[in-house]
């Protein structure tokens, strides 16, 4: 049978960034994919060179809306690295909490989502209805339920009071009651399953070879969590095990980030009780010095590192940035080989790219030259 | 200090290739390579530590030429090594390590289209993030290149 290219893209193909994938189909069976990136590449490293320390801060919280503190806390440790500046005690503590919140409704987001993608509305619903209590404790933490400006080089911007963290525990307490009955529907339920076990298969060996991060690599057995292998924050002192499943398909990727969420409100706990009292946050100079920074912080996604060089100047030399969703996509277009064409939407989400409601694809024939539009649900409708 | 037998194995795999290898922080290794060893630095790497993750391809403009940063985490004994090589303004080019660390394909690309390293035997080295139309020869994150001019291009 001859081969037809299939154009899922540019407009949000169900994607983080607005990317475009040509796959290679024989009839139902994907054969090879070819990702074009860079639809909304905005040179924000080249930017970064024209701005100060925290203007700097700014425009990298504004990577990602969805992980923005992991880009703040990953640029300020950057930063910390090259000017030699350490954070007081506290700040590493309240770091996590916003570290872990973020993760929490990240998480949820991404598996409500899935819920949606394989047809399932009501778990879609559930969980976002349980996101909303993570991003009001978000904004009663850091003062804005998106884009925190929680972070600052050197600390962290506000304190947590005694309200706040019995507020925050009783929290934590309720949302793993619940999730711990999701993870019964995750586990079970035939729907769920149906669409996720089996499908989207990445091997171990190939996971570690295309260098995957995140849920990603710990849903094909690869024990990497930046957390336990490089701890940065307080993670040092936390009592924390990283989620591993062996499957490798897109039902252990979910799971992973299932067991993540109540992992991240244990922690959140555990910050609460051994928390420090003291300063917030340590004065960072003005120049950066010259010489280089480095950072890795375990995003929602998987790994975000910032390389920092300095010149001695206000604005640095260069500012590197690699994202988790960039990381994965050799790992993805691996998943997608061999897969059926409906079972793309569910591949694509279970690397937790970011979602649009506006997901259009163009499906050309070769052959004929035919083309038609349909968005990524039609996609998924193929699949129920 | 974490590193110190990362760096005695690159000394031993490399010898005459090496520029310096030195441990800067706990658990952080700074290697400076010879043009084309870096290849042998990897495999080195590998053969010795087993599997090795590759955190990010920096190139960087310094002025007088370009630096290319290999950010390399080994998993088993939990060490980032900084693997870095020097390369002219003019016409630089460097070998793949796509075949050693299939990963690094993307990154790679990244750096070729904005810097303009050319890396040999990469099996793709297409256009990644800039438009199709994108001037040749102009690299967006070269010194030289000047804000307003990229504005040109994309009007």
């Amino acid at each position: 049978m001859s081969c037809i290219d299939l154009v899922v893209g540019p407009q949000h193909p169900a994607l983080h960034e607005s990317e475009r994938f040509t796959f290679k189909v024989e009839g139902e069976v994907v054969v090879d994919v070819e990702p074009r990136l860079g639809y909304i590449h905005r040179g924000i490293e080249k930017a970064l060179e024209r701005r100060s320390i925290v203007q700097g801060l700014y425009l990298a919280e504004r990577v990602c809306g969805i992980c923005n503190v992991a880009h703040s806390l990953c640029y300020s440790q950057a930063m910390e690295d090259v000017c030699g500046v350490e954070p007081p005690e506290r700040a590493k503590y309240l770091r996590v909490i916003a570290h872990e919140l973020n993760r929490i409704h990240s998480h949820l987001l991404l598996l409500g989502v899935a819920g949606e993608l394989i047809g399932f509305m009501t778990l879609f619903m559930l969980l976002w209805r349980d996101r909303e209590v993570v991003m009001d404790l978000f904004e009663r933490f850091t003062g804005n339920r998106v884009n925190s400006a929680y972070n600052v080089v050197g600390g962290v911007r506000r304190d947590l009071d005694d309200s706040l963290a019995r507020d925050l525990e009783k929290a934590m307490d309720s949302l793993s009651g619940k999730m711990r009955g999701y993870r019964k529907v995750f586990m079970e339920d035939p729907t769920v399953r149906a669409r996720a076990v089996g499908v989207g298969a990445l091997s171990r060996h190939k996971a570690v070879e295309l260098c995957a991060v995140g849920p990603t690599a710990r849903g094909s057995g690869v024990r990497a969590d930046v957390r336990e292998y490089r701890p940065y924050a307080a993670y040092e002192g936390l009592d924390f095990h990283p989620v591993v499943y062996e499957e490798g398909d897109v039902w252990a990727r979910l799971m992973v980030r299932v067991d993540e969420v109540l992992e991240a409100a244990e922690l959140v706990k555990q910050c609460l009780r051994k928390m420090p009292s003291g300063q917030l946050r340590a004065r960072a100079p003005r120049f950066i010095p010259a010489g280089e920074g480095f950072s890795v912080v375990e995003a929602p996604r998987g790994d975000l590192n910032y390389h920092v060089y300095g010149r001695g100047a206000v604005t640095p030399d260069r500012v590197k940035i690699r994202t988790p969703t960039y990381a994965n996509i050799p790992a993805l277009c691996e998943m997608l080989k061999g897969g059926y064409v409906a079972d793309i939407p569910a591949s694509l989400v279970s690397i937790d790219p970011c979602f649009a409601c506006t997901d259009r694809l163009a499906v050309v024939d070769v052959g004929t030259g035919r083309r038609w539009t349909t968005t990524i649900y039609e996609l998924a409708g193929r699949a129920r | 200090m974490r590193g110190f037998e990362v760096a005695e194995a690159l000394r031993e795999g490399l010898k005459e290739g090496l520029r310096e290898a030195s441990v800067v922080k706990p658990g952080r290794v700074k290697v400076v390579v010879e043009g084309g060893f870096h290849r042998r630095a990897v495999e080195a790497l590998k053969a010795r530590f087993g599997e090795l993750h590759v955190f990010s391809i920096v190139g960087a403009d310094r002025g007088g030429g370009l630096e290319l940063t290999y950010n390399l985490w080994l998993y088993g004994p939990r060490v980032h090594v900084m693997l870095k090589t020097s390369l002219p303004k003019e016409g630089p080019e460097v070998e793949t390590i796509t075949d050693l660390v299939p990963g690094a394909t993307l990154y790679e690309r990244e750096v070729y289209e904005m810097l303009g390293v050319r890396f040999k035997g990469h099996p793709n080295l297409a256009r990644l993030f800039l438009p199709e139309g994108w001037p040749e020869g102009l690299y967006p994150l070269r010194k030289e290149v000047k804000l307003e001019e990229l504005e040109r291009c994309l009007a």
